[in-house]
């Protein structure tokens, strides 16, 4: 059997239908046990790519940024560090506090898991290799990521526990309020791509980039997502120095580690949305012919956007619930429906004015940017001004 | 019987059984939760009809949004959170006359469509027009921009009318004492 | 100021009530006797028209020879100068005395505590309960008469603490069989847990069962503890607060987790003794503590260290404030949330301090180098060196990098600016001290107030920000570093040779009978010893004035309408140690 090399994942799959079918199984249920076996494939993938190795990158980062040596005893550079976390997790006792919704407490970290992984679904890893490409694949994530905010209000309503439902509260408040941007925000790399599937957008920005096209909705969705993940500086749900651990504070054990290897995920998957709509996904030199190849570009521009979120992580102090929402839903939310606005009208503008259609997308969100500052500068004058007139309004009886 | 069929009943008995739990859970929290099974078996549904947009939509809008916010009301208020009071009040046979009337009325009209009558053929859409297609209908001017937009303003009307509400009385004591 | 001139122009206490106010004629004492129906009249003369804005230090001593217990005040002029000291004898059977709360807030928690452990009652006090024993505790156990259950007691029921050299807990004998009082129709058995009202009903707190806020759409009031375990802290203590949603509607601090009764221990020990207790009162400045204890048993004693020694003092103790405003900077910034990462910047010179202090007293934290008259020995060879280089070159670059990278931050200033707000006048009121105080605009520094040491010669100023909010008391640090390491290139540049210690050094000193009130401005304020001694080897009275203690005082105050993220700013931005707050 000629083995193509170039394409490796089309390969195995064909070998393996070709094979299961000798077997003599129904084409219905050899497609069914191959689209299972991908899943397990990806979710492994997934595990062991993030969960190991990524986290001692993380730990490693963060520890070189704070003046520590980090991980540095289980294996070469404590590589196995994660490993033995996790057996350490699966060996403690798994605790359900009294007066716990049991059924709901024991339902959430699943669905947390299932939320972060089930994204993976649609990201396309390099070329033909992804596990889906649903026509409404950007829609998927958003819905899939609603579910991810229902695990954690699951978790923190059924711990009965106050601090669990104060990260509950918390939850509610930044994760409904950030995903509106998001949403918008999302909708620019539609409209630039003239299609909702993850596949279709990587495959438009042969041309350019989307991150040169909207720089803007690319600030947005990454910080956005960023706050719909819940990882620093918005990581109020679990704020540690102030309700503890927020949502997962009852949880022990397993259910806690899946917590975490959930929010871990989350971050991962933020880094490859990011990736995979903005910054061209697998696309790279000679990534149509060698997938592997796009694979590689993937992974790397994936682990550069996770490992800037690392860096924001340990570099930044928690910002406060009401500043929090305050930021979303007078900055954030307008700032992404004028830069869908403007996207609209460049794009209808280009071939109008027979100009490329980079420069037009970039030259429109510099100046939308350009406006965002001036009208953030104006705002803080009024606030400077404001404060700073007062005392000497009362001393100089009101010469404003 | 095909996998389709097996899946539809599954789906279809776990959104009947989940909405029953939901109006007669003693826990009103408990009753949310089984709200978002019933949605989430009706976003299976579509997804067997083929319709991924409507079926994530509903995952996004309802389980993602409403259902999260009804359950983020129960929480705010604990006493109605650990209520486990009756679950009917005096007129509820008026609600299972009215709910009896609704459903004879759904079968009699769904029994006129011909194409139920015999065995449905499979669905054949093109997903890609469909979506642009859907699209299209909610702004042009021949089909549905019109309540498209009323529904739009309706919406727009109960959100001030819920802020209006939820908003503290502006400084005066005795005004919230006469709302 | 116009307090000034008009301290002036008022005539002195004894002038004014000259039935009600008689100096102390005691030998060795000093200050005022005020009969005790008079003192809320006497305070507020003092307040108001003599100046004394702020009232330090609130203790009683237990005279059990003379059947009586004595109330002593020590306030001060925010404007500087000593100490008016006003003192309060009633009978020890059932001593009663007028509450100051109204007229100084800083006096509430010192007499709940003076009711605690002396069983005084303060008439109109409005919360008086225990505060640092548990609710239910039975007796009080500074009285001179009170004899420790089980060890003490007419009845000892084991010979020894460790009867044929076994440890047993006490409560693994006989589980708090006589040390809590139960109400007299309790039985443990038929005792269900009531609910959150009942629960907290001796907190102070409003829980309204029926609910609301008086608006149309009600949502729960909920009570959260913060603590006794939790992150921010800072140790074993509690925050009861009822929220609001995210906003705090009232907050009452608990507090005595880690009560170990250090003033009881410290009268059973002799003078010396106690030396290395005080390094466990606020264990980030052992020396600061040594210092202060020094001071007031050097008064007693009448004896002065030379002048090296006082030097040695002097860099000890700034050396220890850059210690701990370093360590406070760092943990405000983690309890923003900020991921450990300005916490570990900022204590990374810290451990290069904690070497020095190695280098002289043998121990990094409890340093116990303090002697009466002097210091335990002199500096071994090339700590000079090593503290010029850190004074000269590292200090000053860690400050100008932690201003760097922090004080124009655009999160911080946000969750600091306008947190927690502190007007001066309140400041002064409940008691505040140190950076606290200094940020509210208040330039009040022991050090300058009422110089002690060699501090009247040395060059600095006293920092002081106007805010009162979260980053002022942040800046204030930044500000308060710079100033210490002014005084330490005087203090390295002056440094004279020759010896250390006042006569031969000692084991068993004696202190003659008097009284004395030794304070030192520690980094988190103002730390006050306030020693009776009768002449015998242990002092009859040995009272802390902890400044974390009573900084405490104001945390619900500050909190009152804030989130719950900045309960944990606001604490940070106090600075409290708890092995100082529990005693």
């Amino acid at each position: 059997m000629d083995f193509n090399f170039q394409d490796p994942f089309t390969s195995i799959g064909e070998l393996l239908r070709g094979l299961l079918l000798g077997w003599g199984l129904a084409p219905g249920l050899v497609s069914l046990i191959l689209m299972l076996l991908g899943a397990l494939v990806l979710a492994g993938f997934a595990m062991t790519l993030a969960g190991v190795f990524l986290t001692w990158l993380d730990r490693k980062l963060a520890a070189r940024i704070q003046d520590r040596l980090g991980p540095n005893r289980v294996g070469p550079f404590g590589i196995f560090q994660p490993i033995a976390d996790a057996i350490k997790l699966i060996t403690k006792e798994d605790i359900i506090p009294e007066g716990a919704e049991r059924a709901i407490f024991k339902l959430a970290p699943m669905l947390a898991v299932m939320s972060a992984v089930g994204i993976w679904a649609v990201v396309p890893f390099a070329p033909r290799l992804i596990g889906t490409d649903l026509n409404v694949g950007v829609l998927y994530i958003v819905a899939v990521g609603a579910i991810g905010t229902l695990s954690i209000m699951m978790g923190g309503m059924a711990s009965n526990n106050k601090y669990a439902m104060l990260g509950a509260f918390r939850t509610v408040a930044q994760m409904v309020a950030y995903e509106i941007p998001m949403v918008i925000a999302l909708l620019v790399p539609t409209m630039l791509a003239g299609t909702m599937g993850v596949g279709g957008i990587v495959e438009a920005q042969r041309g350019g980039w989307f991150i040169v096209l909207a720089p803007v909705a690319t600030l947005l969705f990454f910080v956005s997502a960023m706050a719909e993940a819940g990882r620093a500086p918005f990581d109020l749900l679990e704020a540690e120095s102030e309700i503890v651990a927020g949502y997962n504070v009852e949880y022990s054990g397993m259910k806690f580690g899946m917590f975490y290897v959930a929010e871990f995920l989350h971050g991962v998957t933020i880094a490859a949305l990011t990736a995979t709509l903005f910054l061209g996904g697998w696309l790279g030199p000679g990534a149509q012919q060698f997938p592997l190849l796009g694979l590689v570009y993937f992974a790397i521009k994936t682990a550069f956007v996770y490992l800037v979120i690392s860096l924001i992580r340990f570099s930044m102090p928690r910002i406060r619930i009401d500043h929090l929402l305050a930021f979303n839903w007078k900055l954030l939310t307008p700032l992404a429906l004028a830069a869908v606005i403007v996207t609209a009208i460049a794009d209808k503008l280009a071939p109008a004015l027979g100009w490329n259609r980079a420069v037009v997308h970039l030259t429109a969100n510099i100046l939308l940017a350009w406006a965002t500052f001036e009208a953030l500068r104006a705002y803080a004058r009024g606030i400077r001004q404001r404060v700073e007139v007062q005392p000497a309004a009362v001393e100089t009886g009101g010469a404003d | 019987m095909t996998l389709v069929q097996i899946l539809f009943l599954l789906f279809g008995l776990v959104t009947l059984l989940a909405s029953l739990m939901v109006v007669t859970s003693p826990k009103l929290v408990h009753a949310a939760f089984w709200l978002i099974l019933a949605l989430a078996g009706v976003a299976a549904l579509f997804i067997l009809l083929e319709a991924t947009f409507l079926a994530v939509v509903q995952v996004v809008v309802y389980i993602g949004a409403i259902a999260i916010l009804i359950i983020f009301a129960v929480m705010l208020t604990r006493r109605v959170m650990h209520d486990t009071g009756p679950q009917v009040n005096r007129s509820w046979w008026v609600a299972l006359l009215v709910s009896l009337v609704l459903f004879g009325g759904l079968v009699l009209m769904l029994a006129q469509v011909p194409a139920l009558a015999g065995t449905p053929a499979p669905l054949m859409v093109d997903q890609e027009t469909l979506l642009e297609d859907l699209g299209r209908a909610l702004v042009d001017a021949d089909r549905y921009v019109l309540p498209f937009e009323l529904a739009s303003v309706l919406l727009m009307a109960s959100m001030i009318g819920a802020i209006f509400v939820a908003r503290p009385p502006s400084g005066s004591e005795e005004r919230s004492g006469e709302r | 100021m116009s307090e000034q001139e008009q301290s002036t122009v008022a005539e002195p206490l004894e002038v004014h009530f000259p039935q009600a106010v008689t100096p102390d004629e005691r030998k060795g004492y000093q200050g005022y006797v005020v009969a005790t129906e008079a003192l809320p009249e006497v305070a507020t003369y003092a307040r108001d028209e003599l100046g004394y804005d702020y009232l330090s230090s609130v203790t009683g001593v237990d005279y059990l020879p003379e059947g009586k217990t004595e109330v002593v005040y020590h306030a001060y002029r925010t404007a500087g100068g000593p100490a008016l000291v006003l003192k309060v004898q009633v009978p020890r059977e059932d001593p009663v005395v007028p509450s100051l709360v109204g007229i100084y807030p800083s006096a509430d928690f010192q007499e709940r505590e003076a009711w605690d452990l002396l069983g005084i009652r303060f008439s109109g006090h409005p919360n008086l309960k225990r505060i640092l024993m548990w609710e239910g505790f039975h007796g009080h156990p500074l009285r001179k008469d009170y004899q420790e259950v089980y060890f003490e007691a007419e009845n000892k029921p084991f010979k020894n603490r460790w009867p044929e050299g076994k440890v047993y807990r006490v409560e693994e004998k006989a589980p708090l069989k006589k040390n809590v009082q139960y109400p007299p129709d309790f039985t443990a058995e038929g005792w269900v847990p009531e609910g959150d009202a009942a629960l907290y009903a001796g907190m102070g707190q409003v829980v309204a069962a029926e609910g609301g806020n008086g608006r149309a759409l009600n949502t729960d009031q909920i009570v959260v503890n913060l603590g006794p375990q939790h992150p921010s802290t800072h140790g074993v203590f509690r925050l009861v607060v009822t929220l609001e949603g995210e906003t705090i509607v009232d907050l009452e601090p608990v507090m005595g987790y880690l009560h170990r009764n250090h003033e009881k221990i410290g009268e059973r020990n002799t003078f010396l003794m106690n030396m290395p207790y005080t390094d466990r009162l606020d264990y980030i400045c052992a020396m600061g503590n040594n210092f202060g204890y020094s001071l007031a048993v050097e008064k007693l004693m009448g004896i002065t260290p030379p002048e090296r020694a006082e030097y040695i003092r002097v860099m000890m103790a700034e050396l220890t404030r850059i210690v701990n405003h370093l360590w406070a900077i760092g943990f405000l910034l983690n309890d923003l949330g900020a991921y450990f990462t300005p916490a570990l910047y900022a204590i990374e010179e810290r451990e290069l301090v904690l070497d020095v202090f190695e280098a002289v007293s043998g121990s990094r934290m409890m340093c116990n180098y303090f002697r009466f008259g002097g210091v335990a020995r002199d500096l071994p060879e090339g700590v000079l060196d090593v503290v010029r280089e850190l004074v000269h070159e590292r200090l000053p670059r860690k400050v100008d990098e932690l201003d760097t990278y922090l004080t124009h931050n655009e999160i911080i200033r946000a969750r600091c600016v306008g947190v927690g707000v502190l007007p001066p006048e309140d400041a002064i009121a409940y008691g505040m001290a140190g950076p606290v105080l200094r940020a509210s605009g208040v330039p009040y520094d022991v050090r300058r107030a009422d110089p002690y040491s060699i501090y009247d010669r040395l060059d600095f100023d006293v920092a002081v920000r106007y805010n009162g909010d979260v980053y002022d008391r942040y800046i204030i640090r930044l500000d308060e570093i710079r100033q210490s390491l002014r005084i330490l290139e005087q203090v390295l540049r002056d440094i004279p040779e020759g010896e250390v210690q006042t006569g031969k050094p000692q084991y068993q000193v004696r202190v003659p009978a008097g009284e004395a009130y030794g304070r030192v401005e520690n980094p988190k304020g103002e730390l006050g010893f306030y020693v009776v001694s009768n002449g015998k080897p242990n002092p009859w009275r040995y009272h802390v004035r902890a400044p974390s203690f009573i900084n405490l005082t104001a945390m619900g105050e500050m909190c009152k309408g804030q989130k719950v993220a900045d309960v944990v700013a606001i604490l940070g931005s106090i600075d409290i140690v708890l092995g100082e707050v529990d005693r």
